[in-house]
């Protein structure tokens, strides 16, 4: 085995091509995703690349570097409908892992409980995927394929997470149930992106992670808010479960099917609420 | 396969020669280089008992792979104080009794270091406890842990106004 520290994106696809090696990111679940099992192929560290770092403003939205840390994200100067992917990083692992982890890393893992799946799905995130001599972007629900599987080919690496231009009043939440307030695998969570008219959602992006082997997006749900107030939402008398056929939650250590899909209804809400009414980001 | 890295361990630039990319910061420290200070706890990223300061962030060293800081700082435990003069985060510790069996204390110590230096829970005990959630202590001595890190914050916070007064 060797360990490959390649300076640029394109020496990474080169050498990965070659080399048929492990990508190391951030590293926080490089080891523990093994298991017990020994790391015996070549490691590619992306870490000596500068260009896969930061988030900048591109003509149709926002382009975040693969390599972008959630601490770099908690800090970003971005607009409020980031507030959900911001109170996301906020809650991956402790601030020891936010200033390793990456997001490119969150999304390779495919994690049914990745933190980082149900903001950036609310945000018609799209994943940008380098090759040798290309580049191609597919949408994130189509990326992640299943637990712990995403569409990338042999040799192809992920450079880049682009989320497109929102009008500057929408507005978003996240909200993260666990067994205990920090440090914990989600039983369920939901993050929400709403553009406003006046009082009343005008589009609604709901998306829950934990509930179902990739986060879903929930299309009934979505279409049932426009036009509501936050009031009326808050006086809803319960998500019908039509809206969460989406969702396929295990029982497991953390919660049963049934509590998970009970409170996920009520998460919903919640986190539309809270969109909707200003919870603040503390930032 | 050998690697040859350079690290500023605690102000002391160390070449060190790796046979194995696999060693990660913890292994290094520990095994390699004499600093048991830093604490072997879950070694996966879990405990924070390991947790030291790279470049100014607060890690977990039992995730990090040596090979990947090349030309990086690392502060540890036994890098915090001046000679006999304990760092304040340590001081508060032992004032604020914020520990008991004190296996996981460099952990806490190193990880409300980094804490303070994000200057973002100030004194509020609720940002604190966020802000240290990724350091466990199976004795349970958080109630002090809190009053340490607040008593550290506030008179680092002091000192500092002190010295540019």
């Amino acid at each position: 085995m060797s360990y490959l520290t390649p300076k640029s994106t394109e020496e990474a696809l080169a050498l990965l091509g070659q080399a048929g090696a492990d990508v190391l990111a951030g590293g926080t679940d490089f080891f523990p995703s093994r298991g017990t099992r020994p790391q015996t192929r070549s490691i590619l560290d992306l870490g000596q690349i500068d260009s896969l770092r930061g988030i900048e403003k591109t003509a149709r939205g926002w382009r975040i570097g693969a390599m972008t840390t959630w601490s770099q994200i908690q800090r970003a100067d971005l607009p409020p409908a980031f507030d959900a992917l911001k109170r996301a990083a906020r809650e991956v692992g402790s601030v020891q892992i936010q200033n390793r982890g990456t997001i490119a890393g969150n999304l390779c893992n495919a994690s049914p409980a990745a933190d980082g799946v149900p903001p950036l799905l609310a945000l018609n995130a799209e994943v940008e995927i380098g090759s040798p001599g290309a580049t191609r972007r597919v949408a994130l629900s189509d990326f992640v394929t299943g637990v712990r599987r995403v569409a990338l080919s042999p040799g192809e690496l992920v450079l880049a997470v682009h989320v497109p231009s929102l009008p500057d009043d929408a507005v978003s939440h996240f909200l993260k149930l666990g067994s205990r307030r920090y440090l914990v695998i989600s039983i369920a969570m939901t993050a929400a992106v709403l553009e406003l008219d006046g009082p009343r959602i005008a589009t609604a992006r709901v998306a829950v992670g934990a509930c179902s082997p990739v986060a879903q997006r929930l299309p009934g749900l979505e279409a049932a808010l426009v036009g509501l107030t936050a009031a009326e939402v808050a006086a809803l008398p319960v998500v019908p479960e039509t809206h969460l056929a989406p969702l396929a939650p295990i029982a497991d250590v953390r919660g049963s099917a049934a509590y998970r899909m009970r409170a996920v209804a009520d998460l919903c809400r919640r986190t539309v609420i809270a969109a909707m009414t200003g919870g603040t980001t503390d930032e | 396969m050998s690697l040859s890295i350079r690290l500023t361990i605690n102000g002391a630039p160390r070449d060190i020669a790796l046979e194995d990319a696999r060693v990660t910061l913890l292994d290094l420290l520990r095994e390699r280089l004499a600093l048991p200070g830093t604490k072997k706890g879950c070694d996966r990223g879990q405990c924070g008992a390991c947790t030291v300061i790279v470049n100014g962030k607060r890690v977990n060293s039992c995730l990090t792979l040596a090979a990947t800081l090349d030309g990086a700082q690392v502060t540890t435990i036994e890098g915090l104080a001046t000679g006999d003069r304990l760092h304040p985060v340590q001081e508060a510790f032992i004032e604020q009794d914020g520990f008991q069996c004190g296996y996981c204390t460099p952990g806490q110590i190193m990880s409300a270091v980094g804490l303070i230096a994000e200057g973002r829970a100030g004194d509020d005990p609720e940002r604190i406890r966020e802000g240290m959630s990724g350091n466990i202590c199976r004795c349970a001595a958080y109630h002090g842990i809190t009053l340490a890190v607040q008593e550290a914050t506030r008179r680092m916070a002091e000192a500092e106004k002190g010295d540019a007064a």
